[in-house]
């Protein structure tokens, strides 16, 4: 990626950054630059979106690449195409900067491979709550194309992960459609990696356009949007610390374990949380009951959780399907973005970044970054037997 | 009533034990006949690398007071560099029980090598002491987790 100065090309469309998009899959096909396209389609019955495989030209006339919701995770979808390695087509992946992160996070855990998917990534306003889109798919639609010509990230109407999002927009995909404060109409294609600047040479796109005020425009909105996610992350925590606020803010949970099976991350084949292990024996059961006098089921709520947080909050990228799938309400992804946002910092990581870092539990230093060691000093003695 | 509490109250330990240091460590304690607090319950691992986190919360959530995590010696690890990922999984476990608000001063990891019997002794006295001094875990008397 070159960082001293982004060059990129400029697209028009009366129906302004969908219409830019759309034009751009069908190009990239018909010029064969890509086999194929991943992205959303409007599902017959208008009242969700599907992700779909598709090289038939008629097909991809009919995709939506910017749908206003996200019934599954895009990381998911390119998990099921690239789980055993690469594919033999050429594959181009229109994305959310949050499902392209979970992509990343799922590459670094050989999950999937992007050795032949060019990711295409957009500035995203936001995604509209799964169920107030099945209640009402008119006021739905209607309230994201205003969010969308208004060329800046919405402020009503969408996921509550979506509100406090601030890397809503370039990411380390291939191609990234940048739309915030630019004319309207009007939108930049700017390649972020070689690959995605070949393909743009190879569709024949024009780099002349000059991004510096897009790339202000950004910055001025994440400064907001990180101030917003701070405070409404610290009084989350505020509010779950401890025994008491825990159990609370889990009270409602009825073990569906749907957070889970919708988290892109959490990819175990079977978890430990479903499986027969983690079932305790009734007379077990019964002696705990005993001893404590009386016995809530379903059983270890705050245990699941507080697992799960252990084992994926340092992937975590608050794509917020959590609290979309959540039957009874639970704040779940505002819960994790707040674990999330303790537990990357202290081993210097961010999740969704491409750099060539692997996970941090599947590396060390045999002198420990700062904050770990503050942690594990304890542990070591007074003689510190780390060299 | 309070104090009466306090000196019946029999902390409940659990220890992952490292097999091929603190597990000798012990034994090693044990047939130099030092005294050492009954209240650990040791579990034998192959590595502390071993010690999933589901297994110390599964372990902390069913009522343990304390929860000792012991391995060898930074650069002594069996395996080459097993304890290495253990810290780091330790430290992760520790934020996040922190974060939550859970007494993570209960959790405990610690490095004995197989010739340290008398560390291991006096590791697990101090910190049985600890739990002690702390009381019984809040687990144990809520019915709703």
């Amino acid at each position: 990626m070159n960082d001293t100065e982004r060059s990129a090309a400029r697209m028009r469309s009366p129906e302004g950054i969908r219409g830019s998009l759309h034009d751009f899959l069908k190009i990239a096909v018909d010029k064969g630059a890509v086999d194929s396209v991943l992205a959303p389609v409007k599902v017959p019955a208008e009242n969700s979106y599907a992700w779909i495989l598709m090289n038939d030209p008629a097909v991809i006339e009919s995709a939506s690449p910017v749908a206003p919701v996200m019934p599954v995770q895009g990381a998911k979808a390119l998990k099921s195409l690239t789980r055993k390695g690469k594919g033999e087509s050429r594959i181009l992946a229109v994305m959310r900067p949050c499902e392209i992160r979970a992509g990343i996070e799922l590459m670094k855990l050989n999950q999937v491979h992007f050795d032949n998917i060019v990711l295409v990534s957009y500035d995203c306003p936001g995604a509209v709550p799964f169920q107030d889109y099945v209640k009402d798919p008119g006021f739905s639609e209607e309230s994201f194309g205003k969010m969308i010509a208004s060329g800046r990230p919405g402020e009503e109407n969408i996921k509550p992960a979506c509100g406090i999002c601030t890397e809503f927009s370039i990411v380390d995909s291939d191609i990234h459609f940048g739309y915030f404060g630019v004319d309207e109409g009007s939108a930049f294609v700017i390649p972020v990696s070689e690959q995605g600047a070949e393909l743009l040479d190879a569709i024949g796109l024009d780099r002349d356009a000059k991004i510096a005020d897009w790339e202000s425009e950004i910055s001025s909105i994440r400064d907001k949007r990180t101030k917003k996610r701070t405070e409404t992350l610290s009084a989350a925590g505020e509010r779950i610390k401890g025994l008491d606020g825990l159990i609370n803010a889990f009270r409602k949970c009825i073990g569906c374990h749907n957070c889970m099976s919708v988290c892109p991350i959490c990819y175990c084949r079977q978890c430990y949380f479903d499986s027969e292990v983690s079932k305790k024996d009734p007379d077990f059961i019964f002696e705990i009951a005993e001893k404590r006098g009386a016995m809530a089921f379903p059983r270890d709520k705050v245990m699941f959780h507080a697992g799960r947080m252990t084992h994926m909050s340092l992937s975590c990228v608050s794509c917020g399907f959590c609290t979309d799938a959540c039957p009874t309400g639970i704040p779940v992804a505002e819960i994790f973005s707040y674990m999330a946002d303790i537990t990357q910092p202290t081993f210097e990581y961010i999740a969704g970044k491409n750099n060539g870092e692997p996970l941090p539990l599947r590396k060390f230093e045999k002198k420990e970054l700062p904050l770990v060691h503050e942690i594990v000093k304890s542990a070591e003695g007074e003689e510190g037997s780390d060299e | 009533m309070d104090k009466k509490v306090k000196k019946e109250f029999d902390p409940k330990i659990v220890g992952f034990l490292c097999n091929w240091c603190t597990y000798a460590a012990a034994d090693l304690a044990g047939s130099s006949k030092m005294e050492i607090s009954p209240a650990l319950s040791v579990v034998r691992v192959m590595c502390s690398s071993r010690v999933d986190h589901n297994l110390v919360l599964t372990t902390f959530f069913n009522g343990a007071d304390g929860i000792l995590i012991a391995g060898c010696h930074p650069g002594d690890c069996h395996y080459g560099e097993g304890n290495y990922y253990a810290r780091r999984r330790y430290a992760l476990l520790k934020k996040v029980t922190e974060s939550l608000g859970l007494e993570s001063e209960r959790l405990q990891l610690t490095w004995i090598s197989a010739s340290e019997g008398n560390r291991y002794a006096e590791v697990v006295n101090s910190f049985t002491e600890k739990i002690a001094k702390l009381g019984p875990s809040p687990i144990n008397c809520r019915s709703d987790l």
